[in-house]
C-alpha cells in the first residue's frame, strides 16, 4: 500500500485529566499560520471550549482554522459531498441534519415475547431510507460513521481524499469517545496525506453512541489498543503517553489515588512548576468522611458535591452536579457521593468496576485541585 | 482557478438544459440578438455573486426569470408534475478547491463547483396544494420559491466563500442610490487587503467624528433638537455609518475630478475592464465578463481596448459577448463560440481544413452567417446582385437584409459554410450553377446535406445551361427586348440568345449592376425563384 507519496505524521497522545490537553491542542493549531487546520471533538461543550481558548489568544478565529464537532464534520464532509454514491435515492435529497439516538436506532416495531420486549429493526439492504434516516431525513447519530465509511468505499476513497486535501492538519480532541466505524475512519485518515493529531483520555469516556458492534473490543476508549493492533505498518502512528501526563490540576495524592483505577495506563503526575503548586492549603489530599459529618464538612470547606444522578440525596444548600456534567471542569474541592459499586472499590482497590462506573469515578476524583472527600 | 463549464436550465431564454464549456483564457461568444449571450454572462455572474442587475436576487425573485415557454407549459399543465426550477451550475477546473467538490450537481458525478437554484420551497407544500385546489393559477407561485445556493458538496455558500470573483462589465448602469458604481466599488474593495480596508473604514469613522464636532454642525444639531419634537428621542444629523461597509456605499470614485458615473459609458467600460485586469490578489481567481464592449466605443477606442485585453489577460479568464467581427477577429478565432438556437459551435469543432479556411477569412463572413436569420449563399458578386433583385421582386421591393436575410457571396466554398450552418441549425439556401454537370456538381457534391431541413440547394438540372447568364437569358427568351433594356444593351447589336449570353459573360458586373438598378419586368430563372420562395416560407 502506498501512502500517497507525501509522508504524513500521525500521533496519538494519551492525556491525563487536568493536563491541559485542550490548551495544548490549541497551541499546536496556532503554530500553523498558512496551512489549514481542522480541530474536531466529540461534544459541543468541548467545541465551545476550544473556540473560547482560540479567541482568548487570537481575539478572532484565524481563517486557516476550523473547529467543529465530530458529528458535524461527518455530516458536512462525509455525508453530503457524495451522498448519492451510497444510494441513488439520495442524490436530490436534502439530509437535514442528525438525530442523536440513545441506543440502537431504526426500530420498525416491537413485540413482547416471554415477558421481554423485542425490537425489530429496519434492514440496511432493502430498507435503506429507514435504516439510516428518520422520516424527515435526519441521519441517526449511531449510523453516521458507518454511512460515511461505506460512502467512502463506494467513491473509492473520494471522501477521505477530499477531506485531506482541504485540511493539511486534522486534530481530534476527546478521541476516546470515538468507537465502531469512527475508528475505521481514523484508520483511513492515517493513510491520507493529512497529518493527524489525536488527543484523549481513555479514562474519561462519554458512552454516547457505542451501540455499534463494529470494533466492539475497542470500545470504552481503547483507541490505543486499536492503533497498536489494527493500524500496523505501513500506516504510521506514534503513541505518546508522557507529554500530557502531568496534571496541572490535581495534587500528587489525587493523581496517585485516581491512577489506581486504570493500572493499564501510565501513572499521572502532579505538575511541580511554581504556578501549579502555589496556594497549597492546609487540607490537601483524599479523605474518607462519615455520612453524619457531611454537613459540617460542607460548611467548613465548601466542596462541590458530585453525584451519579439527581436521585441521589444531597445537601441542597450547597452546589451540586452529576459526575457526567463535571467533565472538563476544575474545582478546588469536591465531595463525592459514591455508588455501592464505588464504595466496594474504595475499600478494596482490586474489585472490578463496570466501565461506566469506573470512568465516572475517575472523572469525579480528578476534578479537584486540593481535596477529594468520599462519603463512607 | 478557472471556470470549466456552465450549465443553465430554464433561465430566461434557455428552455431546458443548456451547457457551455469554456476556455481557461479567452472566450468570445458570438450570436444574434436574443441568442442568449448576455444571459450566459448574467447567469454566470449570478451563480458566483448572487447578484442580478447590481442587486442581490434573494429578495427580488420574479417569475420573469423563468423561461417563458416553461412558464406557459406549467400553467397549461394539470399540475401533476413538479414545479419548474431554475438551475445554474458553474464547474471549476483543477483540484485546488476540495471544499467545493462533491456529486451534488445535475450530472451526479464528482465535480468541483457551485449550484444556484431557484426552486419550490417544500415548506409551502400545504399552501401550494390549497392553491392548486382553488384552480386559480395563472403564474408561477414565486412566493413559494427559494434560492438554494450550494457547493457541489451540498454545503450552503455565500459569495464570499466562492474562490472566483466575477466582474460583470455591462452597458447598463447599476449604481448605489448615491451614484457610486457598485462594480467599481467592488473592484476597488476587492483589490484592497484587509489591513487597508480596516484603515479606510477607520478614516471614514474619524471623518464622522470631525464632522460632528464641527461648530456649525453642532449648532445645527442643537437647533434641530429644540425644534424637532418628532419623537421622545434625540434628533440630529450625522454621517451614515449604519451599514457594515458604509464607506463603500458613501465614497465615490472619481476620474480626473469627475464622478465615475458621470463619465462616458465607453470610458467607464475601459476603466472597469482595466481595473479588473489589474486585480492582483492571488487568493481569488478573477473572471471578467464583458458584455458587448463595442457598444460604447469608437473604433479607435475599441482598438485600444482590445489591445489592452490582449496584453493584460494573462492569468485571467475572460468571457466576451460581441456582435463585432473586429473584436472576434482580433482576439483570435480559436476562442470563438458561435451561439444559435441554444446550440454552441466552436471553430475548433469544424473539420481542420474548414477551420483553417475560416481563420484565413478573418471571421467576417462567418459572423454574417451566424448573425443573420437566414442566409442565401451565392457564388460571386453578380449572383449576389441578381438574387437581391429577385428577392425584392417577390417582397414588395424590400432588400433581403431588411428581413434578416443575408446574401453572402462565398466563391466556391459553399460546403464549408454549410458545415457551420448544419452545426447551428441555421437556415441556409445555396444558389449555384451546375457548370454543365448537374449529377456531379450538385447531386453528388451536396448529397451529405440531402434531406437536412435547414439546408436547401437550388440549381437547375439542364446541363446545357451551365451558369447564371445562359439561365437568365433562357428565362427571358420570349422577351429578349425587356432583358436587353434591363441590362442596358441595344437589342439591335445583340439579337440572338447566344450573343446576349456572350456579352453577359464578359461583362458580369456591368450587367448585374444595371439589372439591379432597372425597373424592367425581367423574369428570373426558376431555381432562383425556388430559393426565394423557400426563404419566404
Amino acid at each position: 500500500m502506498q501512502l500517497n507519496g507525501v509522508m504524513n505524521e500521525n500521533k496519538l497522545i494519551i492525556a491525563a485529566a487536568g493536563s491541559g490537553k485542550t490548551t495544548f491542542l490549541v497551541n499546536e493549531a496556532l503554530k500553523y499560520t498558512s496551512e489549514s487546520v481542522l480541530i474536531t471533538t466529540y461534544t459541543e461543550a468541548n467545541e465551545a471550549e476550544i473556540k473560547k481558548k482560540i479567541f482568548a489568544k487570537k481575539k478572532c478565529m484565524p481563517s486557516n482554522i476550523t473547529v467543529q464537532t465530530w458529528f458535524s464534520l461527518l455530516l458536512q464532509h462525509g455525508v453530503r459531498p457524495y451522498q448519492g454514491a451510497l444510494n441513488e435515492c439520495l442524490f436530490d435529497k436534502e439530509v437535514k441534519g442528525m438525530l442523536l439516538s440513545e441506543g440502537q436506532s431504526g426500530v420498525k416495531y416491537s413485540f413482547i415475547k416471554n415477558g421481554k420486549s423485542i425490537n425489530v429493526r429496519y434492514k440496511e439492504d432493502n430498507e435503506f431510507d429507514s435504516f439510516y434516516f428518520t422520516k424527515n431525513w435526519k441521519i441517526y447519530s449511531d449510523k453516521l460513521s458507518k454511512f460515511v465509511y461505506k460512502c467512502n468505499e463506494n467513491t473509492r476513497g473520494e471522501i477521505l481524499n477530499r477531506l485531506s486535501r482541504a485540511y493539511s492538519h486534522i486534530f481530534i480532541d476527546e478521541v476516546q469517545d470515538l468507537a465502531g466505524y469512527d475508528l475505521e475512519l481514523i484508520k483511513l485518515l492515517f493513510k491520507t496525506k493529512a497529518s493527524s493529531l489525536l488527543v484523549g483520555d481513555p479514562r474519561q469516556v462519554t458512552y454516547l453512541t457505542h451501540h455499534e458492534s463494529k470494533n466492539g473490543k475497542y470500545k470504552d476508549g481503547r483507541i490505543k489498543e486499536f492503533i497498536q493492533n489494527e493500524c500496523k505498518r505501513p500506516i504510521q502512528c506514534t503513541i505518546d503517553e508522557t507529554i500530557l501526563n502531568n496534571s496541572h490540576r490535581n495534587n500528587q495524592i489525587i493523581c496517585d489515588f485516581s491512577s489506581k483505577l486504570y493500572p493499564e495506563y501510565s501513572q499521572a503526575f502532579a505538575c511541580t512548576c511554581n504556578t501549579c503548586r502555589q496556594n497549597i492549603t492546609e487540607h490537601e489530599g483524599v479523605f474518607l468522611i462519615n455520612e453524619k459529618d457531611v454537613d459540617e464538612y460542607l460548611d467548613k470547606y465548601h466542596p462541590i458535591q458530585l453525584r451519579w444522578d439527581t436521585r441521589v440525596k444531597v445537601n441542597s444548600s450547597f452546589p451540586v452536579i452529576n459526575f457526567g456534567e463535571s467533565k472538563g471542569q476544575t474545582f478546588d474541592r469536591v465531595l463525592i457521593y459514591p455508588t455501592e459499586e464505588m464504595k466496594k472499590w474504595i475499600q478494596n482497590n482490586s474489585t472490578k468496576l463496570k466501565n461506566a462506573t469506573r470512568a465516572k469515578l475517575y472523572v469525579g476524583l480528578t476534578r479537584a485541585k486540593h481535596s477529594v472527600a468520599i462519603i463512607t | 482557478m478557472k471556470i470549466k463549464k456552465v450549465n443553465i436550465e430554464n433561465y430566461k431564454c434557455f428552455k431546458g438544459q443548456f451547457s457551455l464549456e469554456l476556455n481557461p483564457d479567452i472566450n468570445i461568444l458570438v450570436g444574434n440578438n436574443e441568442a442568449g449571450k448576455s444571459t450566459i454572462l448574467e447567469a454566470i455572474h449570478l451563480a458566483l455573486s448572487g447578484m442580478l442587475n447590481g442587486k442581490y436576487l434573494k429578495n427580488e425573485l420574479t417569475q420573469y426569470l423563468f423561461n417563458n415557454e416553461v412558464v406557459y407549459e406549467y400553467i397549461a399543465s394539470d399540475k401533476t408534475q413538479s414545479l419548474p426550477q431554475i438551475l445554474i451550475e458553474v464547474y471549476f477546473s483543477g483540484e485546488e478547491c476540495p471544499l467545493f467538490e462533491g456529486n451534488g450537481n445535475s450530472e451526479k458525478a464528482k465535480g468541483c463547483g457551485v449550484s444556484f437554484k431557484i426552486e419550490f420551497d417544500t415548506d409551502y407544500q400545504d399552501e401550494y396544494e390549497a392553491l392548486i385546489k382553488s384552480g386559480d393559477i395563472n403564474s408561477i407561485p414565486i412566493e413559494y420559491y427559494r434560492i438554494s445556493w450550494k457547493s457541489f458538496a451540498r454545503e450552503s455558500i455565500s459569495s464570499r466563500s466562492i474562490p472566483i470573483r466575477s466582474v460583470l462589465i455591462d452597458s447598463s448602469s447599476n449604481r448605489y442610490q448615491n451614484g457610486s458604481d457598485v462594480y467599481i466599488s467592488r473592484l476597488i474593495r476587492d483589490s484592497l487587503d484587509d489591513d487597508e480596508k480596516a484603515k479606510i473604514s477607520q478614516a471614514y469613522r474619524k471623518m464622522k467624528d470631525v464632522f460632528m464636532q464641527e461648530d456649525s454642525v453642532q449648532a445645527i444639531n442643537n437647533k434641530i433638537k429644540d425644534k424637532a419634537k418628532v419623537s421622545e428621542k434625540e434628533v440630529k444629523i450625522s454621517v451614515d455609518l449604519s451599514t457594515r461597509n458604509a464607506w463603500e456605499t458613501t465614497l465615490m470614485t472619481y476620474l480626473d475630478d469627475i464622478p465615475f458615473h458621470q463619465i462616458g459609458m465607453g470610458e467607464q467600460c475601459i476603466v472597469k475592464t482595466n481595473l479588473a485586469l489589474d486585480h492582483k490578489k492571488s487568493k481569488e481567481a478573477n473572471l471578467i465578463l464583458l458584455e458587448e464592449p463595442e457598444n460604447h466605443l469608437s473604433h479607435t477606442k475599441l482598438n485600444q481596448f482590445v489591445k489592452s485585453i490582449q496584453d493584460n489577460c494573462k492569468g485571467k479568464q475572460i468571457i466576451i459577448s460581441t456582435h463585432n467581427s473586429f473584436v472576434a477577429n482580433k482576439l483570435g478565432l480559436d476562442y470563438l463560440m458561435l451561439l444559435n438556437n441554444q446550440k454552441v459551435i466552436r471553430l475548433t469543432a469544424l473539420q481542420p481544413e474548414t477551420q483553417n479556411f475560416f481563420k484565413k477569412l478573418s471571421g467576417y463572413q462567418t459572423l454574417r452567417l451566424i448573425l443573420c436569420e437566414k442566409a442565401i449563399l451565392v457564388e460571386g458578386d453578380s449572383d449576389e446582385l441578381v438574387v437581391q433583385k429577385a428577392y425584392m421582386k417577390f417582397n414588395e421591393g424590400r432588400l433581403p437584409i431588411e428581413n434578416g436575410l443575408d446574401v453572402i457571396s462565398v466563391k466556391l466554398t459553399f460546403k464549408r459554410f454549410l458545415e457551420i450552418a448544419e452545426k447551428i441549425d441555421k437556415q441556409v439556401v445555396v444558389i449555384t450553377d451546375n457548370d454543365g454537370d448537374f449529377e456531379n456538381n450538385i447531386t453528388k457534391k451536396y448529397q451529405n446535406f440531402d434531406g437536412k431541413p435547414f439546408i436547401k440547394i437550388c440549381a437547375d438540372d439542364r446541363n446545357e445551361l451551365k451558369t447564371l447568364e445562359p439561365q437568365f437569358v433562357d428565362a427571358n427568351k420570349d422577351q429578349l427586348d425587356v432583358l436587353c433594356r434591363a441590362i442596358g444593351v441595344n437589342q439591335a447589336d445583340y439579337n440572338t440568345e447566344s450573343d446576349i449570353v456572350k456579352y453577359m459573360i464578359s461583362n458580369k458586373t456591368t450587367w448585374s449592376l444595371r439589372l439591379f438598378e432597372s425597373d424592367e419586368p425581367v423574369r428570373f430563372p426558376q431555381y432562383i425563384i425556388d430559393a426565394i420562395k423557400w426563404c419566404n416560407e
